[in-house]
């Protein structure tokens, strides 16, 4: 994409004015959309996104300057950019790079911008038959496959010159049922870092479809949850949010790094009741958070986050592991060469324990049962967090009794994860876009299904 | 390549290959164009620990094919390859499309607003006096308060855009806006208390800016929190202040959008002449409004923009609208039609979307509510809410509210409720109206006071 001799020239640039670390990010991004509403396909776009990020560090102060214009002189002119902004001591341009190629774990078998359209289209139409057959009630289907294919290239200077290829494929399908003027909603978007091959043997969209369709009725005709304090049993998957936001963002670097973070200065540390181990890894091959290599091109990490209840890793980026003095975990991540990285998470969940889930629920008393979840957030500083319920069940006398609609859980961080009384065994994860301050990417959240003693449950 | 002669190329080729017989359209063929800058900076601890400046620019290219289909495709590189990308993709796009709804391309109107969005005062402004505003910021937002210890996030920033539309129809509009903006969140500790309080300011007259005005609310946002407790659950009469209920509105606009409707994504279709909310109840998309990214002469098609009430005294008097909505459903467009960036094809949004304000400010509204809950913060909106239903069930911050005053602090409490219902339980509308961060739309509202929500804590 770019020469090495461009980016030596641009890295020299960048550094001339006393920086002692340059970093050149340039991307080429393709992307499609098709969408379905109606029964009918009524939108479909591409795009293509193209541009590169420099960044310099003098210390522990960081400048970043991005540009469409990758020619040597467009990117000799934001080098000169970021290099205006530092000042310092004047450094001797002698920069070389040396290429490395990271090994590729994540093979792709149908380019998602070359798969034909009328197959794309096929498989919006069967999402949309799959979940209007669940029940006269569906009113309306909302369909969508969205691809992108990145090609980005990272230099450095300390010599790094090295390249990744991130394709990814999503679907994502949203099914409204109505009756006597009432109308719910459900859905569902499983994804991968991978090609259109998803759609052969690991997604079944028409299947998928069916999961949000069924959803959307039984939330029509559950009940509002009554709200209060009560034992919570949050099923695995997406429940891994939880973890997610009252954990995970906390033990990203840039919280920790800055004392905004209430699990800052606290490894080696019990923060979790002791049958929690949790972990984040970056290597799982065609999972959604995975990554060859991290947005500053280090190889991506499987992390132990949390150890039987004790806290043992962050997540850490370059620019905060300097300012922490803690070695780089492979976490830095970006949206795209608009923003500069920090520490991200990137698949995140909880370890699967040994709790059978019969029992769990068995011995639950009365509850609420999570099964599937929406999204949520946290404040980091306060580990306050908050979780919306896609789909809850109350229990009554340890058996799952009516559905309820409208449960949010919230709660605090320290608080929840020393709560946790059961484990189950069975881990599985599930797909989310992630925002934060370097923007919006793909991670997935997991977990075996798990008890927490007691939360307050938001209703009405 | 320039932009004029890469649009000159694009349309050209779209003219040679039209007169080959293809399904392309010169008529049907349009461009939007956006280029801007950006600057940000962020410190802590007096010094800079975040900068970023970018340039950027992106076409993107949107044609009706003479079967009467619409496809997009956009770029980012504007060189000779990029031509036949673009038509190829669009055709492509385009083939795609099964929705037999009509599509349109405007030839354009005779007259635009006149509107001062731009401020070359704001372009005069040096990279080292916002740098020194930044460090202002942090210090004066340190200085409030002994128990103000900690500055989470000091930033300030600033932007400038130009957006262009042209056509194969005549079209050719074009616009410039410019801002400045800083946020601050404060930290307060009390022992092993701790809350978090942020403010944020947005203008575009340079002169105007108070900064010991924006530390100060952000400090008392973080003080006035501290040793909140759970509220019992319940029933509540409920004051949701100015930034609170504009976050609700924020969330729950699509309501209002026509294209919702028709799909049965809204309830407020065919609605229009009903009341819809307490006769207190007035809101006001004004695209005019000085100050704000979201205001703009013409909208995502090129039509001329206009100021209008979308409910007034209760009543809806109408949906927002595109070309293709307001086809559909036999009315004129309301000049809605939205278009958040070059690559994104066309639906439908508010510009500045707010309740409009009576007198009362938020002392005068806290007497009002006599005895029940303020609410001061709201977060979990992109989950706990539900846009379609109206339904929502919301991590909340906020006061007790006793005899008309203030009492304790309340922190770990869910609201829960529903939008349709909550317009029509609005008992009062304060005079404190109040925007959020503009982007491609903009929300406002003044404090309102609600008849009852329900309140999950302790």
């Amino acid at each position: 994409m770019i020469l090495k001799s461009v980016a030596e020239q641009a890295l020299n640039e960048a550094l001339k004015t006393g920086g002692d670390f340059a970093e050149l990010f340039c991307e080429d991004r393709r992307s499609g959309a098709v969408g379905l509403v109606d029964g009918r396909v009524e939108s479909a776009s591409t795009v293509r996104r193209h541009g590169a990020g420099i960044r310099v560090y003098s210390g522990l102060s960081s400048v970043y300057v991005h540009t469409n214009d990758t020619s040597l002189s467009g990117l000799v002119a934001a080098a000169r950019k970021a290099a205006d902004a530092v000042s310092g001591a004047a450094n001797v341009g002698d920069i070389h790079l040396t290429q490395s190629i990271a090994a590729n774990l994540h093979p792709i078998q149908a380019m998602p911008m070359d798969v034909a359209g009328a197959r794309k289209a096929k498989l919006l139409r069967d999402m949309d038959l799959a979940a209007r057959a669940v029940s006269p009630e569906i009113s309306q289907v909302r369909a969508n496959l969205i691809y992108w294919d990145s090609d980005v290239l990272i230099a450095n200077s300390e010599g790094l010159y090295t390249g990744d290829r991130r394709v990814y494929t999503r679907m994502a399908c949203m099914a409204v049922a109505e009756a006597g003027g009432e109308s719910q909603s459900g859905s569902a978007s499983p994804g991968a870092m991978m090609g259109f091959e998803l759609f052969e043997g690991r997604v079944d969209a028409a299947a998928e479809a069916v999961k949000a369709a069924k959803q959307a009725v039984t939330m029509l005709h559950a009940e509002p949850c009554p709200a209060g304090v009560m034992p919570v049993v949050i099923d695995g998957g997406f429940g891994g949010v939880i973890f997610h936001e009252a954990c995970g963002h906390s033990l990203e670097a840039q919280a920790v790094a800055f004392g905004n973070s209430e699990f800052a200065g606290k490894l080696g540390q019990r923060i979790a009741s002791p049958i929690v181990t949790a972990i984040d890894d970056g290597t799982m091959p065609g999972e959604w958070g995975s990554l060859n290599i991290d947005d500053e091109g280090t190889p991506t990490t499987r992390l132990t986050l949390i150890k039987d209840g004790v806290l043992v890793n962050y997540m850490v980026d370059r620019l905060n592991g300097r300012r922490m003095n803690m070695p780089v975990t492979g976490s830095g991540r970006r949206q795209d060469y608009t923003f500069a990285p920090t520490s991200r998470m990137r698949n995140t969940f909880i370890a699967p324990g040994s709790d059978d889930e019969a029992e769990i629920i068995a011995t639950c008393g009365d509850g609420l049962y999570a099964k599937s979840m929406g999204g949520g957030s946290v404040h980091p500083v306060t580990g306050e967090f908050n979780f919306a319920v896609a789909e809850g069940y109350l229990i009554k006398g340890g058996k799952i009794d009516r559905p309820v609609r409208g449960a949010t859980l919230i709660g605090r961080g320290s608080d929840v994860l020393r709560k946790i009384d059961r484990v189950g065994g069975n881990m599985w994860m599930a797909q989310g876009m992630c925002g934060a301050s370097s923007g919006s990417i793909p991670t997935n959240v997991g977990q075996p299904m798990i008890r927490v003693t007691d939360m307050t449950v938001g209703g009405r | 390549m320039d932009r004029n002669e890469f649009v000159k190329r694009l349309f050209d080729r779209v003219s040679s290959r039209e007169g080959e017989g293809s399904a392309v359209s010169l008529k049907g063929s349009e461009i939007c164009y956006e280029e801007g800058s950006s600057f940000e900076v962020q410190v802590k601890d007096g010094e800079i620990i975040g900068y970023n400046v970018s340039d950027s620019m992106g076409l993107g290219f949107r044609m009706l094919t003479k079967a009467g289909r619409m496809g997009y495709a956009s770029t980012q590189i504007l060189d000779e390859a990029a031509v036949d990308q673009l038509v190829d993709g669009a055709l492509e796009n385009a083939a795609l499309v099964e929705s037999e709804d009509e599509q349109f391309i405007h030839k354009g109107d005779g007259k635009y607003p006149e509107l001062k969005l731009f401020n070359p005062a704001l372009e005069a402004l040096t990279a080292a006096r916002k740098i020194e505003m930044a460090k202002e910021l942090e210090r004066l937002t340190l200085a409030q308060d002994a128990r103000i210890q900690q500055v989470e996030d000091c930033v300030i920033f600033s932007s400038s855009d130009l957006r262009a539309l042209q056509n194969g129809s005549g079209l050719d509009v074009s616009m410039r806006v410019n801002l400045l903006g800083g946020y601050v969140a404060a930290v307060a500790r009390d022992g092993e208390q701790v809350n978090a309080g942020a403010k944020m300011f947005f203008t575009m007259k340079p002169e105007e800016i108070d900064l010991e005005k924006v530390a100060k609310a952000a400090a008392r946002e973080a003080l006035d929190g501290l040793n909140a407790e759970q509220a019992p659950s319940g029933q509540y009469r409920v004051l949701l202040r100015s930034d609170v209920a504009a976050t609700l509105l924020a969330t729950f606009w699509g309501v209002f959008s026509a294209d919702n409707a028709q799909r049965g994504l809204s309830r407020l279709a065919g609605r229009e002449g009903e009341a819809i909310a307490a006769p207190c109840v007035t809101l006001m998309d004004d695209p005019h409004r000085a100050g704000s990214a979201a205001s703009t002469p013409f909208d995502g098609e090129g039509v001329a923009t206009v100021k209008k009430a979308v409910i007034e005294g209760g009543t809806l008097t109408t949906l927002l609208h595109n070309f293709k909505t307001a086809k559909k459903q036999g009315v004129k467009t309301t000049a809605n039609a939205s278009r958040p960036g070059y690559a994104a094809p066309v639906g439908v949004a508010p510009t500045n979307f707010y309740f409009k304000p009576a007198d009362a400010d938020l002392e005068g509204m806290t007497r009002a509510l006599g005895n029940g809950l303020l609410i001061t913060d709201l977060q979990g909106m992109h989950a706990g809410a539900n846009p379609i239903t109206g339904d929502f069930s919301l991590a909340a911050k906020g006061f007790m509210v006793r005899g008309g005053e203030r009492a304790g602090a309340v922190a770990q409490i869910t609201i829960a409720g529903n939008f349709y219902e909550l317009l029509k339980d609005v008992e009062a509308v304060g005079g404190d109206l109040e925007f959020l961060a503009p982007g491609a739309s903009c929300f406002g509202s003044p404090s309102l006071l609600v008849k009852k929500l329900s309140v999950a804590g302790k």
